[in-house]
């Protein structure tokens, strides 16, 4: 199930808008994908991002993946239950398992990203 | 040893086929998500069905079953089989007794270890070698090749000839009425689970089988070799060889008696955890490393009259100065994960660097290729992640490390027995 009301990228992060902030998480596909996880790195808060800029790491114990930031701005809060129990990425990833929160600071970049159907559709052809 | 040694060495060039299922394949897709399938060896297998850590736990605490129907079973059978054998593996196969198998490799005539193997004792004259998917398309080409006398054998004797035996693909059901694929079952309820399928006296005979020892029995009415072998350090494991047709059905009773199926993952996190090397990591791989750096050396038997690759092997097992060790460290949940290629540090100098690692439970383990004389058991070590990202590479983190480099290590850890049995 891919939630309604976020946007989505084809690396498989996900965007909650809400005003000028997005709270950042990865999605089911790429959790599952990924397997357990071990270790997040969070980013630095004030750290400024750039669309499908690098903003964090998630490791599994097979795997290292880039977290890319779906919008550009600045990030303003991370979320550091991940940094003790990384698997509440894998419980809940579009809820307690977001990573952090960016202030947009170019709105535009929300434009281009999919919304719930579009990426279901992509999903599949996967 | 750090180059492939090139003179005399064995070639091959495998074809790049599209992957195809196992014979499993079918039952996998019961099982899990088509996501947690992946490419291995040209098969496609699964990686996990619940996850790494459970089915890891399953095998320690009761009985996983594995698809290592991908691993090539070969038939070396006739008068020459044994000598044959004996003169193409490092182990000492004239020793070996019916109904006993043993671990050993397969060398070119340079020394480069192109598989490591077990052998089979079916009978005086008929042998199985089973060996790694990975390797077995070349494994077959270089039996070939010695057969066709197409490839060197002794690099100081260039006229010397060895007797052949002909070489049958187990797997391939074309090529007679005994074909055999391989399923594991390993974990201390392996018995409990095979005396379920199995009648009394065949249960009695599973109990009684020792380490690298095997019978050929009905397990669910299918006719079956049952090898006390494996891949997972458990001291309880069975490895069994049916017919592929047999092998969907075998795989359904043995779940239905209790196993848990196991992927991929669980497959390496367990052999990690035991310290058993894979072809590519611990043998052979970037590194080249030789079984007596790998701590087989047991399994080259420098003092058989010839074996191919012998005159390398000599030679190395008085000179190699790193060795493969395992390490302890803290696999706590939010400790980032050591990999492959990371740097070992000890005394603040790099000594080496990590070949495989996994988690199992709160620790990690990780099994590494370092300075001998500095791999005695109990000696604490670190070990300094590389660059995993392109931002860490731009915060300064190196992508590789080179021995003797000082470094300071992110990750502190020691070294553990060579192996661990569960």
């Amino acid at each position: 199930m891919v939630p309604k009301g976020l946007l989505y990228t084809k690396d498989h992060e996900w965007a909650k808008i809400e005003g000028d902030i997005a709270i950042i998480g990865i999605t089911d596909h790429a959790q599952n994908q990924l397997g357990e996880l071990t270790f997040v790195e969070l980013p630095d808060v004030g750290k400024e991002v750039k669309q499908k800029g690098e903003l964090a790491v998630v490791e599994s114990s097979k795997a290292a993946s880039d977290v890319y930031s779906p919008v550009t701005g600045k990030v303003i809060e991370v979320n550091k239950a991940l940094q003790a129990k990384p698997e509440i990425v894998n419980d809940e990833c579009y809820g307690s398992g977001w990573i952090c929160k960016i202030q947009i600071t170019d709105k535009a970049t929300t434009k281009n990203l999919m919304d719930t159907t579009q990426y279901e559709e992509y999903l599949k052809g996967l | 040893m750090a180059e492939k040694m090139a003179a005399g060495a064995f070639v091959f060039e495998p074809l790049a086929n599209s992957p195809v299922g196992s014979v499993l394949y079918n039952e996998h897709l019961k099982l899990t998500d088509k996501s947690h399938i992946a490419e291995f060896a040209g098969y496609l297998m699964p990686l996990w069905y619940s996850s790494i850590a459970e089915e890891h736990s399953a095998v320690r605490q009761r009985a996983g079953i594995f698809d290592c129907t991908h691993m090539g079973a070969l038939e070396i059978a006739g008068p020459n089989a044994e000598s044959f054998l004996d003169a193409v593996t490092t182990n000492n196969v004239r020793a070996l007794q019916v109904g006993s198998a043993h671990y050993s490799y397969l060398l070119d005539a340079a020394g480069n270890v192109l598989d490591d193997i077990i052998i089979y004792r079916r009978d005086k004259e008929k042998f199985m070698v089973v060996v790694n998917a990975s390797n077995e398309p070349k494994a077959k080409a270089y039996l070939a090749a010695l057969q066709a006398g197409k490839t060197k054998i002794d690099l100081a004797k260039p006229d010397r000839k060895i007797k052949t035996a002909p070489v049958r693909d187990m797997r391939d059901t074309q090529t007679g009425f005994d074909c055999r694929v391989d399923i594991a079952i390993q974990g201390p309820a392996s018995p409990d689970v095979l005396c379920k399928l199995a009648d009394a006296s065949v249960g009695q005979q599973i109990k009684n089988l020792k380490s690298f020892t095997f019978c050929q029995a009905k397990l669910a009415n299918i006719d079956c070799i049952i090898s006390r072998t494996g891949y997972t350090g458990a001291k309880v494991c069975f490895e069994l060889f049916v017919h592929p047709k047999d092998a969907p059905k075998l795989w359904q009773k043995l779940i239905d008696a209790g196993a848990l199926p196991c992927g991929l993952g669980s497959r390496d996190s367990l052999r990690v955890e035991a310290g058993l090397p894979l072809y590519g990591h611990e043998l052979d791989g970037p590194y080249n490393i030789s079984p007596f750096e790998a701590g087989y050396g047991w399994a080259v038997k420098l003092d058989k009259e010839f074996f191919i690759g012998k005159a390398a092997m000599e030679k190395i097992s008085k000179t190699c100065k790193m060795k493969v060790a395992r390490l302890e460290l803290s696999g706590e949940k939010g400790v980032r994960p050591v990999r492959q290629n990371d740097a070992v540090i000890c005394g603040g100098l790099c000594v080496g660097w990590v070949l495989s690692s996994a988690t199992a439970g709160s620790r990690q383990i990780a099994i590494v290729y370092m300075d001998k004389d500095k791999a005695t058991e109990g000696n604490s070590v670190a070990i300094y992640y590389l660059a995993r990202s392109e931002s860490q590479k731009n915060k300064g983190r190196k992508q590789t490390v080179e021995q003797g480099e000082r470094i300071i290590g992110d990750i502190t850890g020691k070294v553990v027995s060579r192996f661990e049995k569960f």
